[in-house]
């Protein structure tokens, strides 16, 4: 099995690697991994408040070559969609833009997984920070 | 594939040229031994061979002396039987339990490789001609067959976590499409993924893999990082335990499953809900191993290099 040119590009040329503070407010984190083939993924997101928009994404990744593509060309895609357009992006988009072969779908899964995980995650964080902002403003 | 079975062999003394080149015949005069001449190529086993996970048909006969037919081979006249498509378990006539004693596999296994050993069912170019020559060149090829069955069915037996696996595949667990189904059913009800690896474990297999990338770079640069080295040997040691604990609670799991077989074996009704339930716990045990067990690999890698 070989790999496509555009997964290879990615592996070579990793867009957006790196973390962003998984405390702060705006910073949604999906931290996500695959039994089958141990790889652990890591993807942040920084959303704007007032749009929506994620305006930021990073991604670290363990694993194979597709796991690191698929996770890269993730971060590329999210990055200036709102919160909810996010959400749409489905794994076999992934398959699709990376040529992925069968055996290597579960890498588009993990990544699907991780966008997921990362908007839930600052979800969370919006919903549980509404009632403080409420108590400070009394 | 024509199949003619005579029966002229019944009542008379049977023919020296018949025995000559035949595995051991079990003393067994009395038996009757119908000779099956086959004029195809190969007798067809296709029909056994693509059905699913059929039990097997105890009411087969040998198709050379028409005993009832064993698994194996016939237990009256010696003879090698065409592989029937029977699960692991079956093979082995054990039920479906996961708490097998191992010592007695092996026994089973060595007794049953030297019986079914092809070089004692090769015999084939002597002075036979037409269907005798044909009948012993399909004993080779079964007991070919029935060896390579034989080997997988132990070699997947007598290891505790591939005997696992094996039992869950049988009872119609996908481990491969766990990760996508559970991916697909977050999709449909826009819920959270529900994670298969815990996510406290997948943070220290995220720390671990940084530090071991760090460890790689230092190694990369030549410098030389044993405080580094002290830190990622220890927490693979505890890797490692961890490991052995969940075996250890798969093995409670194993009793809660026989337990279960045994009561459907003595005729009580078990549900649905129960078995996926225990099959589930099972699951989730060998996922979490698994995937300790492939990050413990990775360690050992940077570390021996």
């Amino acid at each position: 099995m070989s790999y496509s040119d555009k997964v290879i590009d990615h592996y070579n040329n990793p867009r957006n690697v790196g973390s962003m503070d998984k405390s702060s407010a705006d910073v949604g984190t999906g931290l996500v991994g695959a039994p089958e083939c141990g790889d652990v993924m890591k993807l942040q997101i920084k959303v704007n408040r007032d749009t929506n928009i994620i305006e930021e994404a990073k991604f670290k990744t363990f694993g194979c070559g597709s796991a690191i593509a698929s996770s890269s060309l993730a971060t590329e895609w999210v990055k200036g969609k709102t919160v909810d357009e996010a959400l749409a992006i489905k794994n076999m988009d992934i398959v699709k833009e990376l040529s992925l072969p069968p055996v290597k779908i579960h890498c588009s899964v993990l990544a699907e997984d991780a966008i997921r995980a990362a908007i839930g995650d600052w979800k969370k964080k919006q919903e549980s920070a509404k009632p403080v902002a409420a108590t400070v403003a009394q | 594939m024509v199949c003619v079975v005579l029966n002229v062999w019944r009542g008379r003394p049977r023919p020296r040229n018949l025995t000559t080149t035949q595995p051991p015949v079990p003393t067994d005069s009395a038996r009757v031994c119908r000779v099956v001449v086959n004029e195809g190529k190969n007798l067809n086993t296709s029909t056994t061979m693509t059905t699913a996970k059929p039990a097997f048909d105890e009411t087969q006969s040998c198709w050379s002396c028409g005993a009832p037919r064993p698994i194996h081979f016939c237990e009256a006249c010696g003879k090698v039987q065409p592989p029937a498509s029977v699960d692991y378990f079956t093979f082995f006539r054990l039920p479906r339990k996961l708490n097998l004693d191992v010592p007695a596999l092996e026994k089973d296994f060595y007794d049953l490789s030297r019986k079914l050993h092809p070089d004692l069912n090769a015999r084939a170019g002597g002075k036979d001609t037409g269907g005798k020559e044909q009948e012993k060149e399909n004993e080779q090829e079964w007991s070919l067959q029935q060896s390579s069955q034989l080997n997988d069915a132990y070699r997947t037996l007598k290891d505790p976590i591939k005997r696992t696996q094996y039992l869950l595949q049988l009872e119609g667990v996908e481990l491969e499409e766990q990760s996508k189904t559970a991916t697909e059913q977050a999709r449909s009800t826009g819920q959270l993924k529900k994670q298969i690896v815990p996510p406290d474990l997948l943070e220290e297999v995220f720390e671990l893999n940084m530090q071991l990338e760090e460890l790689r770079m230092h190694k990369k640069m030549g410098e030389d990082d044993p405080a580094l080295i002290d830190e990622i040997g220890r927490q693979k040691l505890e890797l490692e335990e961890k490991q052995e604990a969940l075996l250890q609670e798969l093995k409670t799991r194993w009793k809660m499953w026989d337990g279960m077989i045994q009561r459907e074996h003595n005729g009580q009704p078990v549900s649905e809900e129960e078995r996926r339930q225990e099959r589930d716990k099972m699951v989730d045990i060998l996922n979490r191993r698994n995937y300790i067990r492939n990050l413990v690999r990775d360690v050992s890698e940077v570390l021996e290099n």
